[in-house]
């Protein structure tokens, strides 16, 4: 069960990090044509004019709405982050006082603090999909690229899915770990900045 | 009760639940989604905010900008990075006393201006230069205390992902704070060094001594260091003289630094997929703060606990001083006990508007900006400040053999230099804007 669940958050995790390298990489380009279309507009222009027409004409430029899909892309990766987060129990938290606690006063919080937080996963989910149906009923779309803005609370939509789903696992771990009196799942400390 | 108790209500309660170890993010977003459904009567009112804000919170513009620069430090590390800062810095100082010490703490300097994080900072710094402090017979303690006072240059030294996050959240000029960073980022280096000579000098043996290295040879392992140099003055440079909006600069740096890091062989595909799991990890963590400050804030502001605050203190007629005193103090003691992001995102909307009601002799903008980065510097302080400073405990996990109270002993100088340090920007408050344009 473990194993299913830690790779299908490394897969959303991957699929996160590929999105946002694209979002690099098209933010990159977007910059980069700008730049150029200042140029041909300018000293190059005056050197060359027919040749900076010509890339002109092709297009040399930023990127049409390139903050918009900046936008949705990286709401789609942050919900793709999440479910590894949760897995690893990456979360910061401060632990000087519960240190002092025994183990099993320990995994009674830790099963509380899981428990909500799967709750408060699903919650994110379930309002994230009735956002989604109110911006379908409207209509909705982005100022630039006019596509639908409910087509980037779908993606997100998917992934908020996979993180209440880690989140659940996550506290039946912790359930379990309750009731038998034992660490199932070694969890290193949370991540830092 | 009114609502302005039960919003001050809520600050025990958060604690409670922090101290529990409830995920810090987690606590503030359950604190704020109960607090407005009690506030308001309505269940419902706090489920319909859900509806559309994490969303928005999620899809900021502005703050793409942080898993941008998480991803970018990983990449400087992949990159090799650390390891031709800290051979540039040692070729010049290795052979003083305590230089090899002084060495690890330039180049976490230098390593700071392409990574936004203070851990990463640490943790790369440490791979490269706790074998080498050792083997020139540097004492355990001194070498780690080094190292977690090092990386908190990793925040202050822009770009900063936690300058970003004040900076949205006070609606200022990210390029203008990372601007202000910049002496005081210097200034923290060199009292660093400072503390190493000093702290050399009373513990003669806790520093071992090795031949100088050849001028020529110094040369060219300075010249191994472009990279950081390119990549540094094409996004803080490109940021400042408004080529391209703090995002972009973010996404040119992180492009460009995977592939210096690519050319250099540190980046295939297995790093790439080992990079998106470090950054999913603390990417998810940050935003999920935020998410939950967010939660929370707008709790506290439906319940004017911050307007009342500010409002109270002007009425005492409190010396803007010793407020800010007063609030610097507070940081320190609970940067000891939480994460500077946390901190400030916990903290800020209560205090900062308090800050912006005093009168300091500065326009708002300046004072803005120069509390922003004395903030920073305190909470940082608190990472490194012994029993409970977080930064020596990750640190001091790297080193098996050393004890934590080494670490302790020697990090005290370190926070020392920290302390008069912050006096002086306090004191002089030119010395943070003297390079910000007005």
């Amino acid at each position: 069960m473990h194993q299913i669940m830690d790779k299908l958050s490394r897969a959303m995790a991957v699929l996160g990090g590929l999105v946002l390298s694209s979002l690099i990489v098209l933010t990159c380009l977007s910059v980069a044509g700008r730049m150029l279309n200042t140029l041909l507009h300018g000293s190059v222009g005056a050197l060359a004019p027919e040749f900076s027409q010509w890339l002109l004409d092709l297009g040399v430029g930023p990127i049409l709405g390139d903050f918009e899909l900046v936008e949705a892309g990286v709401a789609f990766a942050i919900f793709a982050f999440l479910p590894y987060c949760q897995v690893r129990a990456g979360h910061a938290s401060v632990d000087i006082v519960t240190n002092f606690f025994p183990p099993s006063a320990n995994r009674f919080l830790q099963m509380i603090t899981e428990t909500v937080f799967a709750i408060a996963l699903i919650l994110i989910a379930w309002k994230l999909y009735d956002g989604m149906q109110s911006k379908m009923r409207y209509g909705e779309t982005t100022f630039l690229l006019q596509f639908p803005i409910w087509w980037s609370y779908a993606a997100s939509l998917f992934a908020a899915v996979f993180a209440a789903l880690a989140g659940i696992y996550m506290a039946l771990v912790r359930i379990m770990e309750f009731f038998l009196r034992r660490d199932v799942l070694q969890t290193g400390a949370g991540a830092e900045l | 009760m009114t609502a302005l108790e039960i919003g001050i209500a809520s600050f025990p309660a958060l604690m409670i639940l922090i101290f529990l170890r409830v995920p810090i993010g987690l606590a503030m977003f359950v604190v704020g989604l109960v607090g407005v459904a009690v506030v308001t009567g309505r269940p419902n009112m706090a489920l319909i905010r859900l509806k559309s804000e994490t969303y928005t919170t999620f899809s900021s513009y502005s703050l793409s900008i942080v898993p941008m620069f998480l991803l970018m430090g990983h990449f400087a590390t992949l990159g090799g990075m650390s390891t031709a800062l800290f051979k540039a810095a040692e070729g010049f100082l290795g052979h003083k006393r305590g230089g090899v010490a002084m060495a690890s703490v330039g180049a976490c300097a230098g390593f700071g201006a392409i990574c936004g994080s203070s851990l990463a900072t640490a943790a790369t710094m440490g791979r490269v230069a706790l074998p080498e402090m050792k083997r020139y017979g540097y004492a355990g303690g001194f070498s780690t205390a080094t190292l977690a006072a090092g990386g908190t240059l990793g925040i202050l030294i822009p770009p900063s992902v936690v300058l970003v996050i004040y900076a949205i959240l006070t609606e200022q000029n990210i390029a203008k704070l990372f601007i202000a960073a910049f002496i005081p980022g210097i200034l923290a280096a060199l009292g660093y060094v400072l503390a190493i000579s000093i702290y050399v000098r009373i513990n003669p043996e806790a520093a071992g001594t090795r031949p100088p290295v050849p001028m020529p040879e110094r040369f060219r392992a300075l010249l191994d260091v472009w990279p950081v140099l390119l990549v540094f003055g094409l996004v803080v440079g490109g940021i400042y003289r408004g080529w391209f909006t703090p995002t972009e600069g973010a996404a040119v740096g992180a492009f460009g630094t995977g592939l210096i890091a690519f050319l250099n062989g540190g980046l295939n595909w297995s790093t790439l997929l080992e990079s998106f799991m470090v950054t999913a990890r603390s990417t998810a963590m940050v935003f999920f703060i935020i998410l939950g400050a967010a939660f929370y804030n707008g709790f506290l502001a439906l319940t004017q606990v911050p307007q009342e605050l500010s409002e109270f203190v002007v009425s005492q007629g409190f010396s803007p001083w010793f407020v800010l005193t007063l609030i610097l103090i507070f940081y320190l003691i609970f940067g000891c006990l939480m994460d500077s992001l946390s901190m400030i995102l916990l903290t800020i909307p209560i205090f900062f508007p308090v800050i912006s009601t005093l009168d300091f002799g500065m326009s708002p903008e300046h004072v803005a900006i120069w509390f922003g980065i004395l903030v920073l510097i305190v909470v940082e302080v608190g990472l490194i400040t012994p029993p409970v400073g977080m930064n020596l405990f990750i640190i001091n996990t790297m080193d098996s053999k050393t004890p934590i109270i080494e670490t302790y002993k020697a990090v005290v100088y370190f926070v020392a230099s920290d302390l008069v340090r912050v006096v002086i920007l306090v004191l002089f408050p030119i010395i943070t804007l003297f390079l910000v344009p007005a």
